[in-house]
């Protein structure tokens, strides 16, 4: 009598949703990644030299590891939504490790580049963009601080934006030019009400 | 006396005020003026605005570099991101002829071509080279030698990393900083694994605020291990992510280490006899009056 070899249906089911299939790949997701982050991550052979050097990996699920597999073989949507994305602080612990000359902190922030044209971005980063586009400053000054300066004997506003206004106009220049403040509006508005 | 325009970023002028004073002093005892770079703005956070589009980072921090071309000055500056978006976008837009016409496609809306005409420094390596300050003119300078501290140095990542990209040779055990903080008399300690990073880095600190201290609470670990009476950086948002941080930590974890937590140049400035008043240390969240009693 012939057999069919293989697990019982319900776990062949299982095993079976875990796999990598072409359908889900996009080859294009790989050029795209290595044309923004300048590097090769097709290079890797998955020795994880970056995992472990890495300062978040003992905190937490993100494993670069992973996303230099998922930029390798065009896993876009895996990648892209995977909220991990943003547990990198681009450290370059990983880059300055790797064998094979990648710089998988790179291909992290090619990765946050392409989720964020989808306008998945967390809210902190948009909020720093709103407040250059206002001050010329993402850490703007306060009057503590500014009491501060004086005592010091400088200037309460810093000889930059600051203490020269005018030039914010060329800034919101190039942040209207990407269109990025209305992006950053938007995106707020529609998390935060 | 050298000249450079002082690209002074966001944390620096609007929370520790103290370290921009120092520099401009520190600086100038050592030969070295800073010009302010008017209207300079953020760098901008390479984390937050390199996450969001690499293109828009480019292009903002190129107009920073235009001010400084249009100084005819090298531009000089005290933190770690500000150099890694500074120097990298100067670097990179100097050799890719496709980046910088895209920058420039932008900039001439407002008047402004990036031309890569100068350089980019760090404060502390300008301090470092013989060629312009160097160790030996940075001891003549002490009129307070830091006598009987023990202190440990954090580098940060952004300056010496990629190391590839970078000129500062060896970033597994760097021994560069220590170097001047032995110059002012202070013993430098090392400690167990000295280039993690503060946490604070890539957005993670707006983003996941605990995960962000969970690193930085590592490093407090480490460095409580070695005891040590203050640590030293030459990056404004590490300081901040130490010293206010250490508050958080102990709101979030129950922990508390009080460790005084001070930029290079204000240990500098204390070193050549400016007062704690002159530094503004009374900003800092951690108080470093039991450093202060050691060393005054």
């Amino acid at each position: 009598m012939a057999r069919t070899k293989g697990y019982p249906e319900p776990l062949e089911k299982k095993l079976r949703d875990t796999r990598l299939y072409e359908e889900d790949t996009n080859p294009q997701f790989t050029k795209t990644v290595e044309k923004i982050s300048m590097t090769i991550p097709h290079m890797c052979y998955q020795c994880g030299t970056c995992t472990a050097s890495c300062p978040s990996a003992p905190r937490s699920s993100y494993r670069i590891r992973k996303f230099v597999r998922r930029a390798l073989l065009g896993l876009e949507e895996e990648a892209l939504t995977d909220p991990d994305l943003w547990l990198c602080t681009t450290c370059y612990s990983c880059t300055d490790r790797c064998p094979r000359d990648i710089a998988p902190t790179d291909v992290i922030m090619a990765m946050r580049n392409l989720a964020a044209k989808r306008d998945i971005v967390p809210v902190n980063f948009l909020k720093t963009v709103q407040a250059i586009y206002t001050t010329g400053h993402g850490v703007p000054n306060n009057d503590v601080n500014r009491a501060a300066r004086k005592k010091l004997g400088l200037n309460p506003e810093p000889p930059t934006t600051h203490g020269f206004p005018k030039y914010v106009k060329g800034i919101q220049y190039i942040l209207d030019y990407f269109g990025l403040k209305q992006r950053a509006d938007k995106i707020i508005k529609e998390r935060e009400g | 006396m050298r000249e450079y325009a002082f690209f002074l970023g966001c944390i620096a002028p609007n929370r520790y005020p103290g370290a921009e004073a120092a520099s401009y002093k520190t600086a100038e005892k050592l030969g070295i003026k800073l010009l302010d770079l008017e209207g300079a703005s953020c760098c901008p956070a390479p984390g937050a605005f390199g996450s969001i589009d690499l293109n828009i980072w480019y292009a903002m921090a190129a107009r920073n570099l235009v001010l400084a071309e249009q100084m005819k000055k090298d531009i000089a500056l005290i933190c770690n991101g500000c150099y890694k978006s500074i120097w990298e976008v100067n670097h990179k837009l100097k050799k890719h002829k496709e980046l910088r016409e895209g920058v420039n496609e932008v900039l001439k809306g407002i008047d402004m071509e990036f031309k890569g005409t100068i350089d980019v420094w760090h404060l502390a390596e300008l301090f470092y080279d013989p060629e312009i300050v160097g160790v030996d003119k940075i001891r003549d300078s002490v009129k307070v030698p830091l006598a009987g501290t023990r202190i440990a140095v954090h580098y940060g990542c952004h300056l010496m990393k990629p190391k590839k990209e970078r000129h500062f040779g060896t970033t597994e055990h760097p021994t560069w900083i220590e170097e001047m903080v032995a110059a002012l008399g202070a013993e430098p300690v090392e400690y167990r694994n000295k280039m993690l990073c503060c946490g604070a880095g890539g957005g993670v600190r707006g983003y996941d605020l605990v995960h962000s201290l969970d690193i930085t609470n590592e490093k407090m670990i480490n460095l409580k291990e070695a005891g040590v009476d203050a640590l030293t950086e030459v990056c404004p948002f590490c300081q901040l992510q130490f010293d206010r941080g250490q508050i958080e930590i102990e709101e979030k974890f129950g922990v508390r280490y009080d460790l005084p937590v001070l930029h290079y140049c204000e240990l500098l400035g204390l070193a050549q006899g400016m007062t704690p008043q002159e530094l503004a240390l009374d900003l800092h969240a951690i108080s470093c009056e039991p450093f202060l009693k050691k060393v005054l």
